[in-house]
């Protein structure tokens, strides 16, 4: 047998070698072409292979709608779930209506009722903290009652109560009545012998309207001027309370009148004192006792004021923005907007810290699977 | 306006099918003389060819005609089944099996052609892939270069020494 003369008859040859399928496999495959290629396996059709056929043959573009379609509405569910669950905010002013609240300030006893009552058992301590209790009931909560209260049998059997009394209302106006409602505030304050320790009214178009005061009102009168405070425009909110500081007023009373007798008898002393050094002596404790009673007084002057005045606090509020006599509007739903806004970008950061690592788990496996197969193919070629 | 934007969603997966079909048709003979080839078993052709179409046919959506030619892009997972297949077993392709459509050798050409199918069994896998994709396949350089992955003057000049040294074990044969 001849050589191959040149490539052209090597090629020629090799053409002539080509494999071509049989008929039988032609048809079949033709057959399942028509037919859109269906799978073949080994095993049984499962439950759900139709569905599996179907969602692989979706278009990744629509499998990347459908999952983002998915993780939107999951991380709005999540994000309903959160804000339902306590997180959320108060969108109104707060409940209308009146509160009420009372106490009783006993001897060494701390002004917050909640608080458990105190070891100290100094009356200055007592009356510092009555002193002290005084901020927390201009704030315009009502006190809470303290759950034990220690009193002396002379602050008990005291004929008459010391008490002081505190109170807040919010009245609502319209933006263009603040100025007028402020006007009839300080009116009915005059009226009431009360006076206005500090104000403040805010008007014109930009911003919100609005005026706060901080009054002193006789206590006497205190109830006649809340009633003139409502009727000026919408009460919002209204609350009072009243603090019994009886027993230190009492207790106070009852030490001014020992530093009294303290002074008189070292008066007698300083009277009685024969030598120039005994005269020094008594004349410092004098001077001290001297400063101990100014300093009794004062804190007696002092409680007894709180009994006399009432502190009320008022404010007007304006209703702009409102859209609802209740008071949510504008701000209260750009304010919800905001606060559903960050708990769904909360819930979105908290899903990509948990997604982000496996994502990158699973992409570096399916490089790292690409590349191994890669070169197995290699080697499957020798 | 809405049935046209239907009418047009629904026509990019019937252009998708249309280009299969037409891929299908004018390539099925070639894929199969391809994987026969390099296989060198017709059984194992028939089952690799019909995988190659079915994932094909899977992925038709995801072609993208402007990272090459359609007949690359299916020889390229034919190529990946086929060696799917040589992994499977094991082994690599073997001359061992002859040809279904091989003539028996009954004259000079007869003779010619089992010498010539002799000298494909000494060539390595990679150099007989090289002759099945451009003359069982009927491929070109620059398909046969993005099949394998290569620079298509570098798919040539591969080609040229594949066939050297296949007439090369022709003449020793003789």
């Amino acid at each position: 047998m001849e050589p191959f003369r040149d490539d052209n008859e090597l090629i020629a040859e090799l053409l002539a070698l080509r494999p071509s399928p049989s008929p039988t496999f032609a048809a079949t495959l033709d057959e399942r072409a028509a037919a859109g290629f269906p799978r073949r396996s080994p095993f049984p059709p499962q439950r759900f292979a139709p569905l599996v056929a179907k969602l692989r043959a979706l278009p990744p573009r629509r499998i990347a709608f459908s999952a983002a379609a998915a993780a939107l509405v999951s991380v709005a569910f999540v994000t309903a779930v959160v804000i339902a669950g306590g997180s959320g905010t108060e969108t109104g002013p707060g409940p209308r209506g009146n509160t009420r609240g009372s106490g009783v300030l006993g001897d060494f006893q701390p002004i917050e009722g909640a608080k458990p009552p105190a070891a100290k058992s100094e009356a200055d301590a007592g009356t510092a903290s009555a002193e002290s209790g005084r901020e927390t009931l201009f704030e315009g909560e009502a006190p809470a009652i303290p759950d034990e209260l220690p009193t002396k049998p002379s602050a008990a059997n005291a004929s008459h109560r010391d008490v002081e009394r505190s109170a807040s209302i919010v009245l609502g106006a319209e933006p263009g009545d603040v100025s007028a409602d402020a006007a009839r505030v300080s009116e009915a304050v005059h009226a009431n012998g009360g006076i206005v320790l500090r104000s403040s009214i805010s008007d014109g178009s930009a911003g919100h309207p609005g005026a706060s005061f901080q009054l002193l009102i006789p206590s006497t009168r205190l109830d006649d001027a809340m009633a003139s405070f409502a009727q000026i425009d919408e009460v919002r909110l209204r609350n009072e309370g009243s603090l019994d500081i009886t027993a230190p007023t009492v207790s106070l009373g009852e030490r001014l009148k020992e530093s009294e007798a303290r002074i008189e008898a070292l008066l007698g002393q300083l009277a009685a004192a024969e030598t120039e050094a005994e005269r020094e002596v008594v004349e410092a404790e004098l001077r001290g006792e001297r400063r101990h009673h100014a300093a009794l007084r004062s804190r007696l002057t002092t409680l007894q004021r709180r009994a006399h005045f009432s502190h009320v606090s008022l404010r007007i509020e304006s209703r702009a923005g409102s859209t609802t006599p209740g008071g949510w509007g504008l701000d209260n739903a750009l304010h919800d907007a905001g606060h559903v806004l960050s708990v769904a970008a909360g819930v979105v950061l908290i899903g990509l810290a948990v997604l982000a690592p496996l994502a990158l788990l699973a992409l570096i496996a399916w490089l790292a699977r690409r590349i191994w197969l890669r070169q197995a193919r290699d080697r499957a070629l020798g | 306006m809405e049935q046209a934007l239907v009418a047009e969603r629904e026509a990019a997966p019937r252009d998708a099918d249309l280009l299969f079909e037409r891929l299908y048709r004018s390539s099925r003979d070639d894929v199969y003389a391809y994987v026969a080839g390099l296989l060198r078993d017709p059984a194992a052709a028939e089952e690799v060819t019909a995988t190659a179409f079915e994932r094909a046919y899977r992925k038709r959506s995801r072609f993208d005609p402007r990272r090459g030619e359609p007949r690359a892009w299916l020889f390229g997972i034919a190529r990946n089944a086929a060696l799917d297949e040589l992994r499977r077993r094991g082994r690599q392709a073997e001359l061992s099996a002859e040809p279904a459509d091989v003539a028996a050798p009954q004259e000079e050409s007869g003779e010619r052609r089992l010498i010539l199918t002799a000298a494909l069994a000494t060539l390595a896998p990679r150099e007989r892939e090289l002759i099945a994709l451009k003359y069982f396949a009927g491929l070109g350089n620059a398909e046969i270069a993005e099949v394998i992955g290569v620079s298509e003057s570098n798919a040539g000049t591969r080609l040229h020494r594949a066939v050297t040294k296949l007439r090369e074990a022709c003449d020793g044969a003789v």
